[in-house]
């Protein structure tokens, strides 16, 4: 086996790291926006169960839930490994971003709130056109990490059997007995991936930026 | 008959067992300019605050034309749009350009087209001297500027009354005319204004009344002849020396 | 380990659903021989008993030999690949019919999965040359000589972990080799003093080559390994266990032994 099979078998691993991350990262979005909504403006009860998500999901190991979900959940709805792996890995990021959120709100003065209600604003058009645009640009930089690392956790569905590219160098290793190489490999396209993400993140960050003289 | 606009009837705001104001009467007739001083701490911005329903008084009543806002029931947002308030600190929307800011209102409140709010919003633009502006973000003006956006903006509604909550107090002294200038054009033409402010010069040609605030009480209001030259207590006549003083000084450093 | 800690956290959990699930008692053999299919799970990482070829196909001792019973079954054979920690819950779990991947029989697994009589039971040999001159009265002593093994091997593995790691093997004194019959050459030229190997083919070796002699014989490295099944399935474990029992008898397995693990 020449070195160019060896690389093109791990690198066609790439299809599931990269759907698993497209699956997750907006699934976590998604849902951590909301669930950071209602920690900042559902009120006291709501911020304590938005609390208890955000300990329990943060706490709990991602290839855990992923476990959960595949042998024992699924075992009524019969998801499969890909999906139980998206899910769960959503999940849990929907945690960590939530917190992201969170604190991009609430970096955006509750002054700008107050000032959208005095210009007549109800409270959900303040949020929607003055706290939310500005907050997504706080976001952004923090979020640029979360990605990069579901993109790492992403690996973690090779527990269930999903080829991606941690999975792939395992196998590959092990037949080629190789496995500084493979391993080698697999990082090499997962610095790949995380540099082309970081890279697109921060020219969305300066697209999105607002202009101001120093 | 001077007909009130705004009538405020012994309203009384605590926080926790902290008593901000208590029973306090004052009442706005239309087309007039009200300048409430005060030393700091006393409730002028909680006043303010309270008459634009963004803190709810504890008791008492107040009346924007023949309504009571705070009624049980009152539609906040509908009230708010009646309400011009311009803050100490701007707070302009900082991702929305100076055009941006004064549509934002025209659009999302009074459901105008773009191009009726986009036309209203220069008009207003240009009633504050800043047309030239209209595409600039909050970080590319200057204090001043920002703060006559902020009038602008809170004009834009066509509002009943304009509250201002000390507009010039965070501006170098050499920006802080610019903002006075449009104050007193707005009240020449008629704008019914409450303003926080220690601007003694903008006090003295531009108030039909100064109100002076202590510890929560009104101690004396009139017209800025009777307090300036005829104040009935000492208190007054000590705060308004002591600010004369103080912003003096300021003005004449800036000249 | 923090893997078998979290393979544990979801074992309790599959054994709670499965508490839950106890009524539906049909077996996973009927729903093989209606979808003429039986998905096996294995972890393809483990030469000679299961990994890749230079094709990318699986291949191996497990591998070939699952294909015959599912042939003898009469049903396709769907293979999934899982990291072996998974495979255990996959079962457990109805993700998948059957695993097989070396698996040695276990109290602890016993519980959520069944197994198969052991198919095949890896025997570890050393074997010397006439010319050898020292003594192995026990496994740990071939520390003391020039040891050769096939890389990759369980008896390499064995080989590091209870002799190399403990530091009684220099490592300098362990000679991995591609293929069984390079280090018999390697043997008989004396580069090395002692040849660890898998029984069946070391015995095969010394049936060629009578100037070799097997010094100790017995399970070291694996042991006896079995089929991983779902649990408390009498009927799937009756028709594994018995066309396991016709392939040995018919040496079909040893066959298979010799072929994958002396090359
Ligand atoms: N949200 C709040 N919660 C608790 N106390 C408050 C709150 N807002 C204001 N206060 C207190 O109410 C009192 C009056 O504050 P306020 O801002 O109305 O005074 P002010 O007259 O505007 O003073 P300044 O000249 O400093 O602006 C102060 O003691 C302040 O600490
Ligand atoms: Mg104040």
């Amino acid at each position: 086996m020449d070195f160019g099979q060896f690389l093109s078998y791990i690198a066609s691993g790439t299809v599931y790291t990269v759907g698993v991350t497209l699956i997750a990262l907006p699934a976590g979005l998604l849902i951590g926006t909301i669930l950071a909504l209602f920690y900042v403006y559902g009120g006291k009860a709501a911020a304590r169960v938005m609390n208890l998500y955000s300990t329990i999901f943060r706490g709990i190991p991602p290839v855990v839930l992923l476990f959960i979900l595949f042998f024992a959940v699924s075992k009524g709805i019969n998801l499969s490994a890909f999906w139980a792996g998206s899910l769960s890995l959503g999940v849990v990021s929907s945690a960590y971003q939530m917190e992201i959120v969170r604190g991009a709100l609430l970096s955006v003065s509750g002054d700008q709130l107050m000032a959208a209600r005095a210009v007549g604003l109800s409270r959900m058009q303040a949020i929607r056109y003055v706290v939310l645009p500005q907050a997504v640009r706080l976001a952004i930089p923090p979020w640029s990490n979360e990605a990069a690392i579901v993109i790492k956790d992403s690996s973690l569905v090779y527990a269930l059997g999903v080829p991606e590219i941690l999975r792939r160098a395992q196998l590959i290793g092990a037949s080629s007995q190789q496995y500084l190489l493979a391993y080698l490999s697999a990082a090499v396209i997962y610095f790949l991936l995380v540099s082309l993400t970081t890279r697109m993140l921060n020219h969305l960050e300066q697209k999105l930026s607002i202009p101001s003289n120093p | 008959m001077p007909k009130p606009i705004l009538t405020i009837k012994n309203l009384t705001k605590t926080y926790g067992q902290n008593v901000i104001f208590q029973n306090l009467d004052l009442t706005v007739n239309e087309g007039d300019t009200i300048v409430i001083i005060g030393p700091s701490g006393t409730g002028k911005s909680t006043l303010l605050r309270c008459v634009n329903l963004l803190t709810r008084p504890n008791e008492g009543q107040i009346w924007l034309d023949d309504l009571e806002i705070t009624a049980k029931g009152t539609d906040e947002d509908q009230v708010r749009q009646h309400i011009g308030m311009v803050f100490q600190n701007f707070l302009l929307f900082n991702h929305l350009t100076a055009l941006g800011n004064v549509k934002l209102g025209l659009t999302r409140v009074k459901h105008l087209s773009d191009e009726e709010a986009t036309e209203k919003a220069l008009h207003e633009l240009s009633r504050v001297g800043l047309a030239d502006r209209a595409d600039h973000y909050p970080g590319q003006l200057s204090g001043g500027q920002q703060q006559r956006v902020g009038i602008a903006r809170a004009l834009a509604m066509d509002p009943r009354v304009m509250l201002f909550d000390e507009p010039t107090s965070a501006l170098d002294p050499e920006l802080i005319g610019e903002v006075l200038e449009v104050m007193r054009k707005l009240a020449l033409d008629g704008m019914t204004m409450l303003v926080v402010t220690h601007e003694m010069g903008f006090a003295r040609e531009v108030a039909d009344r100064i109100v002076f605030m202590e510890k929560g009480y009104i101690v004396e209001e009139g017209s800025p002849d009777e307090m300036f030259n005829h104040p009935k207590f000492d208190r007054t006549r000590e705060f308004l020396w002591k600010i004369t003083e103080l912003y003096g000084k300021k003005e004449k450093e800036a000249e | 380990m923090k893997k078998y800690l979290m393979l544990a956290v979801a074992l309790i959990l599959v054994g709670a659903m499965l508490v839950g699930c106890v009524s539906e008692s049909t077996s996973v053999l009927d729903k093989i021989q209606k979808a003429k299919k039986v998905s096996v799970g294995t972890s393809a990482d483990y030469p000679p008993y299961e990994y890749l070829d230079d094709a990318g196909n699986k291949t191996g001792f497990d591998i070939e030999l699952m294909e015959e019973i599912a042939k003898r079954m009469g049903v396709e054979l769907e293979w999934v690949d899982m990291p072996f920690d998974s495979l255990v819950a996959a079962v457990a779990g109805g993700k998948l019919d059957i695993s097989i991947s070396c698996f040695n029989y276990d109290e602890e697994r016993d519980k959520i999965v069944d197994f198969s009589e052991a198919y095949y039971t890896t025997e570890d040999a050393f074997v010397v040359t006439s010319a050898f001159a020292g003594t192995i009265s026990a496994p740990e002593d071939v520390a003391n000589y020039k040891v050769g093994v096939q890389s990759g091997t369980v008896q390499d593995g064995w080989l590091t972990d209870n002799l190399v790691s403990a530091g009684l093997l220099p490592e300098a004194n362990l000679s991995r080799y591609e293929r069984v019959d390079q280090a018999a050459l390697d043997l008989a030229n004396g580069r090395i003093e002692v040849l660890m190997g898998d029984y069946v083919p070391i015995q095969a070796l010394v049936t060629q080559n009578p100037d070799l002699q097997v010094v100790y014989r017995g399970v070291l490295s694996t042991g006896p390994i079995n089929i991983v099944l779902p649990d408390g399935d009498t009927a799937l474990k009756a028709e594994v266990d018995r066309i396991i029992k016709e392939l040995q008898a018919e040496g079909f397995i040893d066959q298979l032994a010799l072929k994958y693990f002396s090359e």
